[in-house]
């Protein structure tokens, strides 16, 4: 029995909330909803809540801004990052600002509840789109400056090409005869690569991104 | 040469020191950081300035006293023009040192001043304020010239060419700050034109697509499937020009991603189901990507058909030596000793057609699992 989250909203549209809000499982509470950057860094701190989900663009501002504003004084707080069609650098952004995962606005409803409470557990949550910007951020290895966080292994790849090709989770560790937990442990060395690493890549490859 | 003056503010307002890579006060790494050099280059030059007269050491530190750390505001006035005053003194200290004569140089310090207080006049300031301050650069400019003049037309050499040479460049000081501001109002202007251009382009692209999607979604509102698919169209159609839409265009032809996302929206259309295109790199199309594409394109085709389902996932991946392309669906899955040999699809469209470029293709299907297919593709070395 997983133990019930308490989730805050943050998100402009009212009508995308309501419709989160009752497409949600039981088992995850929305305590609060905000609709700006403003609204949500006050929220998020008086709420203290165990997640997040936060879409990147926000009237005044965007999903980074509420997590740097938020994640240094509430450490045990969640960020799922969340959005309709984004650029790649922006994903990548907030992500890199601290969020623990990224979904499409299109998810339906037992996924997005899926990804809240793995997200809860301290997982890190890729959608297919997402593992396909970090395989393409990590693309080419000339001249990393630190390989351990510059460069993905191979399996973290092999794991992260299934994700792109819709695997879930267990079927992927079906496929590459590994545990659930290893997948996992796999995803979330990912997640800590993309976070850490200053390799000049992302931020050359997010400048190519945004010129072309 | 506009794009330069107008560039330069821009550069220097950008400068700042870098206290987490400092050695003294992070100016050198600053500095190395703006002009994207390395910073114990900048050290070098500083280091070396410092014999000529000491300037090397005045230079630093009115950089030190003038530049904000990286991330924080602007000094206040005092501190900036303090240091300002020190830069002047370390200019005057380094040309001395080469041997420019202090009758040269007291003068241009003078006149310098002058200019700096000329470049310094605002929109944002009152008029008197301008005034008063252009009064004053003028008095400083034609003061330092008449000083230069008299010092130069007292010494016995080159005293006739000097004089003209000292009022052009005088001159030129003086009407220098009117028209670069000149430039830079017509910069701002060009600016404002391009602006409102792409306004008018992104409302005539808004109305041509998007609100025809809404209109059309009203009429098909009792359909949902259709609804669906319209919405699905407008997301593509949207997000290729948001993010996307050049990559073929300004490419010069047209690119592998670009006609993926064309064929599987056209499949999305014909048989309503959403197809999620994930793709790492790209290439220019050529006659066997062109095939790698259709190949995709029956797969999903296929997996609408007779999947029985809603979503299929597609992701491409152009690797340095194949492209490889997965067509996913959770669905009926199907034996592939069960298909009827009068139905073409699989052997002919996909399978022969990757076999004729030299690629494969790999079904792996459970019934009442789903099916993915796998197409490869080697890259012909080049």
């Amino acid at each position: 029995m997983k133990p019930r989250r308490r989730l805050v909203l943050v998100e402009d549209h009212r009508l995308f909330r309501a419709g989160v809000r009752s497409e949600l499982d039981p088992g995850i509470e929305v305590v609060g909803e905000a609709a700006t950057v403003a609204e949500a860094i006050p929220l998020i701190r008086e709420l203290d809540p165990d997640v997040v989900l936060l879409d990147v663009h926000l009237p005044d501002g965007t999903g980074q801004a509420v997590i740097a504003a938020v994640a240094p004084e509430r450490p045990g707080v969640k960020f799922l990052a969340l959005s309709v069609s984004d650029a790649a650098e922006d994903v990548i952004a907030v992500i890199r600002a601290g969020a623990r995962g990224y979904v499409t606005k299109t998810i339906s409803g037992p996924e997005l509840s899926e990804a809240v409470h793995r997200v809860a557990e301290g997982d890190a949550v890729f959608s297919p789109r997402l593992a396909g910007f970090v395989l393409d951020a990590f693309r080419g290895g000339e001249m990393p400056g630190d390989p351990e966080l510059d460069l993905l292994t191979a399996r973290e790849r092999e794991v992260l090409q299934l994700i792109a090709r819709g695997y879930l989770y267990k079927e992927i560790a079906a496929q590459l005869h590994l545990s659930v937990k290893t997948i996992e442990s796999h995803v979330s060395a990912v997640l800590r690569k993309l976070q850490l690493s200053s390799r000049h890549e992302l931020t050359r490859w997010a400048v190519e991104r945004r010129l072309i | 040469m506009s794009t330069v003056a107008g560039r330069l503010p821009a550069a220097l307002a950008r400068l700042a020191r870098l206290p987490e890579e400092r050695v003294l006060g992070g100016v050198c790494a600053g500095l190395a950081r703006a002009a994207r050099v390395d910073a114990t280059l900048v050290r070098l030059v500083f280091a070396l300035l410092s014999f000529a007269g000491g300037a090397g050491l005045v230079v630093y530190a009115a950089a030190w006293t003038g530049l904000p750390e990286q991330g924080r505001p602007q000094p206040p006035r005092s501190r900036r023009v303090a240091a300002a005053l020190l830069l002047g003194v370390g200019v005057v200290v380094a040309l001395r040192s080469v041997g420019v004569a202090s009758s040269v140089l007291w003068p241009a310090a003078i006149v310098g001043a002058g200019v700096v207080l000329a470049l310094q006049q605002r929109g944002d300031a009152s008029r008197s304020q301008n005034t008063v301050r252009a009064v004053a650069a003028a008095a400083l400019v034609v003061g330092g010239s008449l000083l230069f003049l008299e010092t130069a037309t007292s010494s016995p050499s080159g005293s006739s060419l000097v004089a003209p040479a000292a009022l052009v460049v005088v001159l030129f000081l003086v009407v220098g700050p009117w028209i670069w501001r000149l430039v830079r109002e017509r910069d701002t202007e060009r600016m404002e034109r391009i602006r409102a251009q792409e306004r008018a382009d992104m409302a005539a692209r808004v109305h041509d697509s998007v609100l025809q999607t809404l209109a059309l979604v009203q009429r098909s509102a009792a359909d949902p499937r259709r609804v669906a698919a319209l919405a699905r169209r407008q997301e593509r159609e949207l997000r290729g020009w948001l993010y996307g839409s050049a990559t073929g265009d300004e490419a010069g032809g047209e690119m592998l991603g670009r006609a993926l996302d064309d064929a599987l929206a056209d499949v999305e259309e014909l048989h309503g189901v959403r197809v999620e295109l994930v793709q790492t790199g790209d290439l220019p199309l050529d006659d066997r990507l062109r095939a790698l594409v259709l190949a995709a394109r029956e797969a999903v085709a296929n997996a609408a058909v007779h999947a029985g389902v809603h979503d299929v996932a597609v992701f491409a991946d152009v690797g340095d030596t194949e492209v490889s392309v997965y067509v996913r669906d959770r669905g009926a899955g199907f034996e592939r000793e069960a298909v009827p040999q009068d139905r073409r699809g699989i052997s002919e469209s996909i399978e022969a057609r990757l076999a004729r470029h030299g690629g494969r293709a790999t079904i792996r299907s459970t019934p009442g699992q789903g099916t993915e297919v796998e197409l490869r593709l080697p890259l012909e070395a080049s």
